[in-house]
């Protein structure tokens, strides 16, 4: 309980930031509409069989970028004031500070989803099966954008708290969310085919997600604060050579003096 | 003798193959202040990190009152606060705001935490500040919000990483008095700070540190003059750093 208050506190200081500029909401949403125009200026002119394939490719790819794009820049808004170690030294369960961002991450992703899935449905006549199972098309946008929010969060996090390493969130995120993403494409291509076993892609996907977000919660504070020492290093155990490429720590070090009862010269 | 409110023994940090802090020994003592002294890039930041639970030391044992802490945890944090170099506050938030969120996350946690007012005001800020985004503020007034936000919570352990920083001449007394006060309510204090004369008024011991380790220390001991004396003897031996602000001193 304390908990879910605490992540809401958090996602209600988000969400309060967010509705001041409207930041993260219009780079993210001015980008999918560009998507949708560079989809509709490259594929329009395919033939509609060709659109079923390359619809679950469009959406997920949309999602992909517009997923990283977001949780870069929640994640700058952080670094930028350091704000992000002012909620890590607060006496707050540390995985708050996880639910809120993936909850941020997640709203952002299902905003650019309403634009981006009855863009597609516009677009290519294929995507009508979009718009026949309402229902089923939100649980799938959802479930995709959850796991992808779940990997993404954790790395972003983690590479927000050092610096200058956004670079490495494309090269770390994109790899790691490839069975998420791909998963969600299988998934989409059932629901464009009418496939009866949509439900058990469904319940596949959620399975993954909560796979996924119990993972990120088990790392997420190691990732971002380090795992303590191991004992023997804590102890300093006496004569132990520090590996070879690595300069002593303990060695060497200078001895305090005390000069309270000194007279300085 | 009280319980040392923190304590670090043979505490060594590196980034890669840069060490930062090698066999650090320190102890902070409630109803005391303590100033850390060190040229740029001597591990004071580092060393607050540590102390703060924000990073884990690579050997060496942490206690926190009283108890070893291989993690810093929630309880651990609840009676401690730290201020950063960085004000790290919500420029889009106002000041209200941002201590009203730091607040309501302390009170979900069953922590108590003093009106925001009251303690900007001791600080020198007005309460009509308060409704403004922080990202207006001045870097002095930011630092106020800042330092506010860390009082408020009555913390045993303050820690504080050059907390004179863009204060005017006023806010450097208030300041200092409010630390002062602080350590007669019992809380045990770190400061790190470029200004010699503010150290020298508050501190009942100061402790150069150079190199990752804790070089030397001299503590006031009831003689005040014999203290300025001996920090100031401390405070020369610190390396010439051409980006330093030592101007502030005695050299």
């Amino acid at each position: 309980m304390r908990l879910l208050r605490q992540a809401l506190l958090l996602l209600r200081s988000e969400l309060r930031q967010e509705l001041r500029d409207f930041e993260l909401l219009l780079t993210a949403g001015f980008f999918t509409v560009v998507l949708l125009a560079m989809f509709y200026l490259s594929f329009a002119s395919l033939q509609a069989r060709a659109h079923l394939s390359a619809l679950p490719g469009l959406m997920w790819l949309t999602v992909a970028f517009v997923g990283v794009l977001t949780l870069t820049r929640i994640f700058d808004r952080e670094r930028e004031a350091d704000t992000l170690r002012a909620l890590l030294a607060a006496p707050i369960d540390r995985l708050a500070i996880y639910l809120a961002k993936s909850a941020m991450a997640l709203t952002v992703l299902m905003i650019c989803c309403a634009v981006l899935v009855p863009g597609l449905w516009l677009i290519f006549p294929a995507g009508q099966a979009f718009a026949e199972s309402p229902g089923q098309t939100a649980l799938l946008a959802f479930l995709g954008c959850a796991g992808y929010v779940a990997i993404g969060t954790l790395f972003a996090a983690g590479l927000a708290t050092g610096a200058g390493k956004n670079t490495l969130l494309f090269i770390i995120l994109y790899p790691l969310t490839t069975p998420v993403l791909m998963y969600a494409l299988v998934t989409t291509r059932a629901l464009l085919d009418h496939d009866p076993a949509l439900p058990d892609h469904l319940a596949r996907m959620f399975m993954l997600d909560v796979i996924l977000f119990a993972a990120a919660s088990l790392l997420f504070e190691t990732v971002l604060v380090g795992a303590p020492a191991r004992r023997s290093e804590r102890a300093g155990r006496p004569g132990q050579r520090p590996p070879r490429d690595r300069p002593p720590l303990a060695s060497d070090a200078p001895v305090h003096r005390d000069m309270s009862r000194e007279t300085s010269s | 003798m009280s319980e040392a409110a923190a304590a670090l023994r043979g505490v060594a940090q590196r980034f890669g193959r840069k060490v930062v802090l090698r066999n650090l020994e320190l102890e902070l003592r409630p109803g005391t202040i303590v100033g850390l002294v060190g040229a740029n890039g001597s591990g004071k930041t580092t060393l607050f990190s540590i102390l703060s639970g924000l990073l884990q030391p690579d050997a060496g044992e942490r206690r926190l009152f009283g108890h070893a802490a291989d993690e810093v945890d929630a309880p651990a944090r609840a009676r401690l606060a730290y201020v950063a170099h960085a004000t790290q506050l919500y420029g889009a938030l106002s000041a209200r705001e941002n201590l009203r969120l730091f607040a309501d996350l302390r009170a979900a946690a069953g922590l108590s935490t003093r009106p925001a007012d009251e303690v900007l005001l001791e600080l020198g800020l007005s309460p009509e500040a308060l409704g403004r985004p922080v990202a207006t503020f001045s870097r002095g007034m930011a630092q106020r919000v800042a330092l506010a936000r860390a009082l408020a919570a009555r913390p045993e352990l303050l820690l504080l990483d050059e907390p004179f920083t863009a204060l005017d001449a006023a806010g450097r007394g208030m300041l200092s008095r409010v630390l002062l006060d602080e350590r007669s309510r019992g809380a045990a204090v770190l400061l790190s700070s470029h200004d010699f004369d503010a150290l020298i008024q508050i501190c009942d011991r100061i402790v150069l540190l150079e190199g990752g380790a804790l070089l030397r220390s001299t503590s006031h001991n009831g003689d005040r003059e014999g203290f300025r004396r001996r920090a100031a003897a401390l405070w020369h031996d610190l390396p010439a750093d051409p980006g330093d602000t030592m101007a502030d001193g005695p050299r």
